[in-house]
Order: structure tokens, then sequence, then C-alpha cells
């Protein structure tokens, strides 16, 4: 099973939280962490082998097919049956910079990886962009953003960096290959990746 | 501010141990923290900080080392935020530690490292001393 959350019910679900310290458990924060967490529980019982390494493989060797987007193969990787979610990170222009107004989304996440029922679990951070641009810069941008977003994740929120990997691939995995420039392409995704196995602390 | 008030208050009622065992958690989670460096501070990052990141500390180091130039809410906020955020990450290092003896009683045998053992003392919440449940919803482990 699949369960992809829009990013805009997270974003909704941030700008409507009180930020009243007095109160930090509010309901609004509470139902976004519960999408994570639901999101991103693992849903199959055997996780394909899937790293950030191969997959940033597949995305070189994409590069190959020099057609428009519409007659590239899809990337082919086994990511469909990993328990996902799609988060909406605004990043400056041409920058790895997150920007401020994501700051919330990505300490959700945070929280979501810290929750007792996905701290067994290790994730993939998958950057992606649009076909603005060449593919080679985009290719490196979203190499640069995916770790941009670990980097965050594994340090200021503390999620185990043996937890964490993170791949960019480019434009070779377009969400909606028909309208290329479509903002759904510029996403990150994060995936399940399987139990971590016993980490010694 | 009233930011700051807050925030300091929850930090003393975190140095006093759980002595009153609330079931109010003394943190906040990292996403509140998170937004409300963005409420703060969004525009200071924006303009004294362009192309930096949130990892590593660098916001946090450029907006100390900014400090003469930080609009006054992010003057009085950013550091108050910065240590929720250390709270709640303390707060999430010391469960294992505060729930030793609890987890010897009521997890035994328990595989650790995999979220397992926040799972069981969870389970056994009815049970587990008021320090080791403190500990746990200031870890926010509570809030499934």
């Amino acid at each position: 099973m699949k369960f992809q959350m829009r990013s805009a019910l997270l974003l909704s679900a941030a700008l409507l939280a009180p930020v009243l310290l007095a109160a930090p458990a509010s309901a609004q924060v509470a139902t976004s962490n519960a999408q994570i967490v639901q999101g991103l529980q693992a849903s199959v019982a055997d996780v394909p082998n899937v790293s950030a390494e191969a997959l940033r493989g597949l995305a070189v060797a994409h590069m190959k097919y020099t057609g428009p987007p519409e007659s590239r193969p899809p990337l082919a990787i086994q990511l469909d049956q990993l328990a996902q979610i799609n988060v909406e990170i605004e990043f400056d222009l041409n920058s790895a910079m997150i920007k401020p107004s994501s700051y919330r989304t990505l300490g959700s996440v945070a929280d979501a990886m810290h929750n007792p029922i996905l701290l067994g679990y290790k994730f993939l951070v998958v950057g992606n962009t649009d076909t603005t641009g060449t593919r080679e810069i985009n290719l490196k941008l979203s190499q640069e953003r995916a770790d941009a977003v670990m980097q965050a994740l594994a340090t200021t929120f503390r999620v185990d960096p043996r937890r964490l990997q993170a791949v960019g691939l480019g434009e070779e995995n377009l969400q909606d290959v028909k309208n290329p420039h479509a903002a759904i392409n510029r996403r990150v995704q994060i995936f399940n990746l399987g139990s971590t196995g016993v980490l010694t602390p | 501010m009233k930011l700051r008030g807050l925030a300091f208050a929850a930090l003393m009622a975190l140095g006093a141990a759980g002595a009153a065992g609330s079931a109010q958690a003394q943190t906040m989670s990292y996403a509140q923290a998170a937004g409300l460096l963005a409420q703060h501070c969004g525009e200071d990052i924006m303009k004294l900080c362009r192309g930096q990141n949130l990892g590593n500390g660098a916001i946090y180091n450029c907006l100390s080392q900014n400090v003469g130039r930080l609009s006054p809410a992010c003057a009085a906020n950013h550091e108050g935020i910065r240590q929720m955020t250390e709270a709640r990450a303390a707060a999430q290092r010391e469960v294992h530690k505060v729930c030793d003896r609890d987890r010897a009683q009521y997890c035994p045998g328990m595989v650790p490292g995999d979220g397992n053992i926040v799972s069981c003392l969870l389970e056994a919440s009815k049970v587990v001393s008021q320090a080791c449940t403190s500990a746990l919803i200031n870890a926010g482990y509570n809030q499934q």
C-alpha cells in the first residue's frame, strides 16, 4: 500500500498551528505528524534493497536518453513499493538553501522519525527538480538539496545519521512527465527503507 | 518578549527533574521550535544568512554573529528557540537512562535500539515510574 501525502495539507496545518509555547501538544501538529508517521510506516514485509548509491547510478545512466521528457523511459526503480511521502520543501532559487518557510515542515519530518513507531527504521531522502536548466546541473542541485535536508535532520533535529541516506535524481524521475515544468516535479520524497537492525548508541 | 520568558520557564521546569511529574510536556516538538524560528527570524535569515542551512548549526551561528543586526523579534527569541530544540534533543537522549530500571522491570529481554523499548514503556505507562513517564513525555514519545 502506498500513502502519498500532499504537502499542502502539511503546510496548511503548519500555518494554523498556534504558536503558544504553553500548549505544545496542539491538535493541528499532532494531526500532521500523525499523517507523516502513517505515510512512512513500513507497508511491505520485504523491502526491496534500495540504496542512494544505486539510485544515483540509475539517474546518471538515464541521462543517455536525450529526447524530450515524454520520450524517455521511466527510471526503473523499485521505490513505488516503499512507504513514502512527498514533502514540499522550498529552496532558494538555484540554491540548496532551505527557505525558512519550510523549517516547520522539516521539523515535522524529524518529529515523525523520532516517533516510537518509526524509531526502528531508516529513510531515504530523494531530491527531484523539474526540467528547467540543464540535466547535469539539475542532478547536482537535487543532490545538494537532498543532502541539505538530510544534514538538518541529522544535526539540528538529531535523527541518527545511520538511519539516513540522500540522493538527488535531478529531472530523471519526473512525476508529471506531460508537464515537465509542473511544480509537482520539484519535490522532496522520503522513503522508508526498512529496519535499521540494532544500532548501538 | 513573552516567548523568551515562557521558554525559560519551561527550561527551569526541566531542570527541576520531573519533580511534579506533570502530564504536560516541558519541551516542544521540533516542528514547533522550527516554526517559531521561521516566524521570528525568517526575514533575518533571508537577509543575513542567505545560502546557509539549518544543519550543522550554520543558521544559529549566523544569527549569533549578526546579533546587532537582527530584528527585535529575532534578537529576543532565537536563543530561546535554540534552547527548546536542544531541550527536546536532551530529553530524547535521557529517556533510556531515566527509564533503565523500568525497562529492566517491565520490558525484560527486549532487544534495544529499534524503538521496541520505548513502545514497551509506553504500553506499560500505567506502572512505569513518574520520572520515566516525565522523560517519555518530554521526549515527545507519548504522542502517537
